[in-house]
């Protein structure tokens, strides 16, 4: 775009090489976080690892012979601070000085295995093979340690990168440099190593400053839009009416020819199927893109989801919970169909939640270009096992012949574990012969067919005896399933065989002794059709608390029990509910105890607060049964009965996620996702209208901001069990204490998320002349 | 800098278009005197004087003279990427074609190189060239009446010390019958054209006296400030009432000033002199280089007699006492939403646009944080200002010097301009509602022929 | 058009179209990539620079309004990244993704010049246009109110320039 005559950058002699290409020329495996504590952690280093002398006693770390701690992190670093996590881990069991430990974030190779951040599972996954991993480096730094001090490894001790006997020590570095290891093992001989007791832990559990953050306070953070290539132009898709279906009839480029420097538009051909009908447009700047792609005229035929509205979706939703048969059964316990029959006292009620937008804030983006018959993608992603085969189907090659480059992910919240953005650079890249396209979606571009979390219909049914005894219960939950779509062979398995989604009903098969019970997951085919069900924060535990909370919340009040004490009395730890060791130690008993902590923390039932103000609370077991983070969540609120605005004005939270590895990450992470919580109770949220979402953009996606956040207190129980996942957790008990505070407060049930004024006004008014 | 945006200054467009419209119906004006009246004698032309033929000194006043009357800002080519300083071929777009403004260099030929003194005196006092053809009122030669003989001829000493160019001004495109000007002209300036010198007031001391001179002849405030009537001239009985020009609105500079808190002098002076005054926020618009093109040259007690002048005319010292009210009361309004939750979406939208730079509290806004709660752009009948500065934005040279407002134009549409208006005419102030917003927004929109930044929602 | 300001104090002369927007002149022109493209419409925050001194949010601030202006950048804000507001947005473990980090640091500096002891009311009035979509606003007010403290003291340019 500009010719730049006076600039540093190009007085320093980096002219034509960006930073991004620095680091490909000098390394090409990843990019690196590091030193901890050093004045100029804030860079982001080219890497000079492996090679170099470095020992490698297995592919996740590295001893060099300065000491340094190469640690490889697969995992997407998109806020969590995960490659701290996981280096803590290994850095913890290995003994190895934390000042000399750094990340590198690897780009794509089959060596790694699952490239896959989600699920709040990177440390949950990675917790043994970490602790493995660092268990085979101290190993042998003993065992040659010993050697250079002349003794036996019974005799040695590691601490802090130091190996020491009989008052002699030697430096990690200096083992390395001296003996030069070569010992490597195998994941079935690191399973066999003896690990640290709890009680020599050092580093995991401790406060510690994130490795990340330095680079993101200085603007020196790489992201996937900060890619650069030598010679690249800029692409922007021209989006078509409808996400499927949607096709090319003719494109007339006229006025986008009267924008200085445009290039070209291509109709992209796909033979992965991801992106139909779109069409993108060349420039040799990004404005350029920006307004040649407005100019762009295109004319498709639409896909039969045109005029598919939010009502329809949700519509079609309660038309297959009322079919007996379809969906999958999660838990079918027999007798609920005749134990509900025959109940004293049915409850039974529906429970909506609208769509919600990622608004990750980085634009979906991707570079990418051929190298020799190579494809490089350069860009951020959560799930590069299940995109990388996509655009080698898309590009008509083997797999072997692509390598995603890896950047730091503008947030994730699981709209790049969808890779379709992905795929359009590749493809236009292609089209003009391999050359690097840097392909940016403006914010509309980016949300106009955002994987959104599907809107849902959910109905409870709750069985009572003569006595105020569940005697049976059922939940049936209709969306649209991203798993479905996006990677089927992921889908589980449920008690009936069939496959489902388990990030579509995670959240309702619940640790709660509610007699038999039935848990369905029902797939909305019209949701599907009309766009692409994604996974969002916390995915269905994001939404199914809502109804199953909301209704034990209900049930509680119907038979005049309070809900802390009735909850309480239904997580007994019995049958399924008993727990498993090691993720589910304790089973339900745990989340009795996080409950009843929340519940003395909060005075519960001893507090008195000002008029139309009170408390609500509701529990969960995080994201999924397989790994329960124990989650118990109160809610303070006000209603203005004149306006129907709700205000939260604190929230409290207590987990129980097992081990803490890093609590200053957990709690951000716990606060983060609470506050995404509140934010799709009260403040976000939009809808389906004509075949696409209605917001576009933040002057009608409204997410929480500064001043929208509450007072709030988060407790995590000390534990020495299995770590389990905290970037979704803290989701997933909000909005639930929110609507059971505003029945606290004014005695209304609001079963509709998000809660809007004009809801609780309804709400208020109903319940007044009734 | 050079604009290839003529949006910015397209001229006084609408004074013209009125001048222009009027004068379409004097067809049965005529008869010998009002010939008689009209007709001006050619003065003979000169060889272009010596530079050296003026002293430096003369030339010196002359030049303060020029920038007190903005000379240039109506004699410079704004379009086509600019035109040299004085050269003419500004263009004033009127309904009825444009017209372009006149080579005011010494260019013997394309200039008024051949102009004596007295031709030049003759203009300024009475709307004649040196032929004696009638010139457009679009020329405020009913201001330049006022202008003592010894001022035009300081500014003659400047005009002719000027490099002359060679430029021929496009030619007008006002259709016959409308470009006879010897009637159309004419006969406007015998409706509404009273020759003569400014005449000091002896009730008001010296200081009001010099700014009045100033204001009412070489500045010509009330050329924009005032509204027309159908005939396009100053309607006297509303004088200074405020008056739309370029679509933006010249805001009444008398006490029918809406704005929260009184224009005082001080507020007057800093804004006549650094484009931004603390309580009323910066300058925009047309108005921009009349603090820091022009004004900003004068001496400091010539801006401070305008100001003098004007707040005198809009009774501040009346009205300022309840100036510290009127703060406070702006003070609290300025957080409304902004602090604690909001789930209003007009607030949200505000919230995110542009609270971020216009929250205020405490004792007074912060210079460089405009406070809207005291804004005329909030306080006018009609959204106008409001809705060009979301538009343009304010560059570094417009406004508070330095700092610029980002151009919302591709940011907010004509329907979210319009929430953001009605939002805050509903919390900002206690006026009356705006109607018809949407429409308005798209209004002030057209005025723009070209998106002033290139981005997309 | 050419156009000549100052970027972190250097001086720059750019030559393109007049409705660029200043944003992607610093990130692909200058290699200052610190400075963030979000929303586009001047909503989120993320591209917040300082022109004379207070922010701007430069996806929408076309390059023909910046003749003769003095810009910073995240990049420039510290030679050495030390600003007291970059060292308590540290000290506080403020980033998560970071993406909108530089924006909020563009942003709480030119808060702190404006209201050196800024009341939680000033934190939303001002920072409320600065988008976390990892939401770690709790964090943010705690380090703006640690800034505060450290920042240096008696004088304030309340605006000026």
């Amino acid at each position: 775009m500009a010719r730049i005559e006076q600039i540093a950058a190009r007085q320093d002699g980096r002219a034509g090489l960006s930073r991004r290409g620095f680091l490909l020329t000098a390394a090409g495996a990843g990019f690196m976080f590091g030193f901890a504590r050093k004045a100029d952690a804030s860079q982001v280093y080219p890497s000079s690892l492996p090679g170099g002398g470095m020992f490698e006693p297995n592919i996740w770390c590295a001893i060099g012979p300065d000491g340094t701690v190469n640690v490889n992190v697969i995992r997407a670093e998109m806020g969590q601070h995960v490659g701290t996590a996981l280096a803590r881990i290994i850095a913890d069991e290995m003994e190895a000085d934390w000042d000399k430990v750094k990340i590198t974030q690897v780009d794509t190779d089959p060596k790694w295995g699952l490239m896959v951040t989600g699920g709040s599972w990177s440390v949950w996954m990675t917790w043994d093979v970490f602790r493995q991993a660092g268990a085979a480096a101290r190993t042998v730094m003993i065992e040659e340690g010993a050697k250079l001090l002349g003794t036996t490894p019974a005799a040695c001790s590691a601490h802090n990168g130091v190996v020491t006997a009989n008052g002699k020590s030697i430096s990690y570095g200096d083992i390395v440099a001296r003996s030069k290891p070569t010992r490597s093992y195998t994941p079935e001989e690191m399973a066999k190593l003896p690990l640290k007791p709890v009680s020599e832990r050092r580093l995991i559990g401790k406060p510690v400053a994130a490795l990340d953050i330095p680079s993101k306070t200085t603007g020196a953070a790489i992201y996937g839009i900060d890619a650069k290539l030598e010679g690249m132009v800029y692409g922007r898709p021209k989006m078509p009416p409808t996400r499927y279906g949607s096709k090319v009839v003719s494109v007339d480029d006229t006025d986008a020819k009267k924008v200085p420097g445009y290039l070209r538009y291509v109709v992209l051909e796909d033979p992965s199927e991801t992106v139909p009908g779109w069409v993108v447009v060349l420039a040799k700047t990004y404005p350029a893109a920006i307004r040649a792609t407005d100019a762009l005229k295109v004319n498709w035929t639409a896909g039969k989801t045109h005029s598919v509205s939010e009502a329809q979706i949700l519509d079609r939703g309660r038309e297959l919970i009322a079919k007996k048969e379809g969906g999958t059964y999660v838990f079918d316990d027999k007798g609920t169909e005749d134990a509900l029959h025959a109940a004293h006292n049915l409850i039974e009620r529906e429970y909506i939640c609208a769509s919600v937008a990622h608004y990750q804030l980085e634009p979906l983006n991707a570079l990418a270009q051929q190298v020799g018959d190579t494809w490089e993608i350069h860009t951020g992603n959560q799930w590069q096992s299940l995109f990388l085969p996509v655009i080698a189907k898309a590009l008509q090659v083997p797999d072997s012949k692509v390598i995603m480059r890896t950047y730091l992910l503008g947030g994730g919240f699981g709209r790049r574990l969808n890779g379709d953005y992905a795929i359009p650079a590749a493809l236009v890249s292609k089209a003009i012969g391999g050359k690097p396209v840097k392909l940016i979606l403006t914010r509309s571009d980016d949300m106009m067919f955002d994987s959104i979390r599907s809107p849902s219909v959910q109905k409870v049914q709750v069985g009572l005896n003569a006595d105020d005894k569940i005697v049976a219960m059922r939940h049936d939950a209709a969306a649209g399933w991203p798993t479905e779509v996006m990677a089927a062979p992921f889908m589980s398995k449920g008690a009936d065989g069939k496959p489902y989604d388990q990030f579509a009903i995670a959240g309702a098969d619940h640790w709660y002794d509610t007699g038999p019970t039935q848990i369905r997951a029902i797939s909305n085919d019209l949701a599907k059709e009309t766009f692409r069900p994604g996974w969002l924060r916390s995915v269905s535990s994001g939404w199914t608390p809502w109804a199953l909370e909301s209704a034990l919340d209900e049930v509680a009040h119907a038979i005049k029990q309070d809900p802390v004490a009735f909850r309480l009395s239904l997580l007994t730890a019995t049958g399924r509910n008993a727990g498993q060791a090691p993720d589910s130690t304790g089973g339900a008993k745990r989340q009795a105890a996080v409950l009843q902590r929340l519940a003395d923390k909060i005075g519960w039932g001893k507090t008195q607060l000002p008029a139309d103000t009170a408390l609500g609370v509701a529990t969960t077991f995080g994201q999924e049964r397989g790994m329960p983070t124990w989650t118990a969540a109160a809610a303070q609120v006000h209603v203005d009965r004149k306006t129907g605005v709700v205000t939260c004005q604190k929230l409290w939270l207590v987990l129980d996620a097992g081990t803490i590895i890093d609590p200053g990450g957990a709690l951000a992470q716990t606060e983060g996702g609470a506050l995404w919580g509140l934010s799709m109770a009260l403040f976000e949220g939009t809808e389906i209208e004509n075949g696409t979402i209605r917001a576009r953009n933040l002057h009608n996606y409204t997410p929480a901001r500064i001043g929208d956040t509450p007072e709030m207190d988060v407790e995590f129980i000390d534990s020495t069990e299995k770590p389990m996942g905290l970037g979704e957790p803290g989701v997933t008990a909000i909005a639930p204490a929110i609507g059971n505070a505003i029945h606290n407060a004014v005695g209304v049930r609001l079963r509709k998320l998000p809660i809007r004024p004009q809801d609780v006004l309804a709400a208020l008014r109903e319940h007044h002349t009734s | 800098m050079v604009t290839d945006s003529p949006d910015k200054k397209s001229g006084r467009w609408t004074v013209i278009k009125r001048v222009a419209a009027a004068v379409v119906g004097l067809g049965v004006l005529g008869g010998g005197g009002f010939l008689a009246y009209a007709w001006y004698p050619s003065i003979a032309p000169i060889t272009p004087p010596q530079p050296s033929s003026f002293s430096p000194d003369k030339i010196r006043r002359g030049a303060l003279v020029a920038a007190a009357g903005y000379c240039s800002e109506c004699h410079t080519r704004q379009d086509l990427g600019g035109g040299p300083d004085l050269a003419g071929d500004y263009k004033m777009e009127t309904p009825f074609g444009d017209l372009f403004s006149s080579n005011i260099t010494p260019d013997p030929e394309t200039g008024i190189g051949t102009w004596s003194e007295e031709a030049f005196r003759r203009a300024m006092w009475k709307g004649v060239d040196r032929e004696g053809t009638q010139l457009y009122p679009a020329f405020p030669f009913d201001h330049f009446t006022q202008m003592t003989a010894e001022d035009i001829s300081d500014l003659y000493a400047f005009i002719m010390t000027r490099p002359a160019v060679h430029l021929k001004p496009r030619d007008n495109t006002i259709p016959f019958p409308i470009n006879i000007r010897l009637i159309g002209q004419g006969a406007w300036k015998l409706l509404y054209f009273t020759p003569g010198r400014y005449k000091p007031n002896p009730q008001k001391d010296a200081e009001w006296n010099r700014g009045a001179y100033l204001a009412e002849g070489a500045s010509h405030c009330s050329s924009c400030h005032t509204p027309r009537d159908f005939m396009g001239a100053e309607k006297q009985s509303a004088k200074y009432d405020g008056a739309v020009i370029d679509g933006w609105i010249a805001p009444p500079l008398n006490a029918h000033n809406p704005t929260p808190t009184a224009w005082t002098e001080d507020e007057l002076f800093a804004y006549l002199r650094n484009g931004v005054a603390p309580l009323h926020g910066p300058a925009g618009g047309p108005m921009s280089p009349v603090p820091h093109t022009f004004l900003s040259q004068l001496p400091a007690s010539d801006v401070h007699a305008i100001a003098h002048y004007f707040a005198d005319l809009d009774h501040a010292a009346e009205r300022q006492s309840g100036d510290a009210a009127a703060v406070t009361t702006a003070m609290q309004r300025s957080g409304t939403d902004l602090v604690g939750p909001t789930v209003d979406p007009d607030a949200k939208l505000y919230q995110g646009a542009c609270g971020a730079c216009h929250y205020n509290s405490g004792k007074g806004p912060v210079l460089g944080r405009p406070e809207l709660a005291l804004n005329n752009a909030l306080w006018l009948d009609e959204p106008n200002n409001l809705f060009m500065v979301m538009l343009h934005g304010l560059t570094a040279e417009e406004g508070q010097s330095h700092v610029a407002m980002p151009s919302f134009y591709t940011a907010l549409d004509d329907h979210d301009m319009a929430r953001i208006a009605a939002y805050l005419r509903r919390t900002r102030t206690n006026r009356p509602a705006w109607k018809d917003l949407e429409k308005k927004a798209a209004e002030a929109r057209a005025t723009l022929k070209t998106p002033p930044v290139n981005a997309s929602r | 058009m050419t156009i000549k300001f100052e970027v972190n104090g250097k001086p720059v002369e750019i030559d393109a179209p007049a409705d660029t927007p200043l944003l992607w002149v610093l990130r692909d022109d200058l290699d200052l990539t610190g400075t963030k493209f979000g929303c586009g419409i001047g909503e989120c925050g993320a591209c917040t620079v300082h022109v004379g001194g207070r922010a701007t949010r430069s996806c929408i601030t076309p390059i023909s309004s910046l003749e003769g202006a003095s810009i910073t950048t995240i990049e420039g804000l510290d030679p050495q990244g030390n600003h007291p507001v970059q060292e308590a947005w540290r000290n506080q473990q403020v980033p998560q993704c970071g993406y909108c980090q530089s924006g909020q640091i563009m942003q709480a500096v030119t808060l702190l010049n404006d209201f050196p002891n800024p009341t939680d009311a000033d934190i939303d009035g001002v920072m409320g246009g600065s988008l976390c979509r990892c939401m770690t606003y709790i964090r943010i007010r705690k380090a703006i109110k640690e800034a505060a403290v450290n920042m240096p003291g008696g004088e304030t340019s309340n605006g000026q320039n």
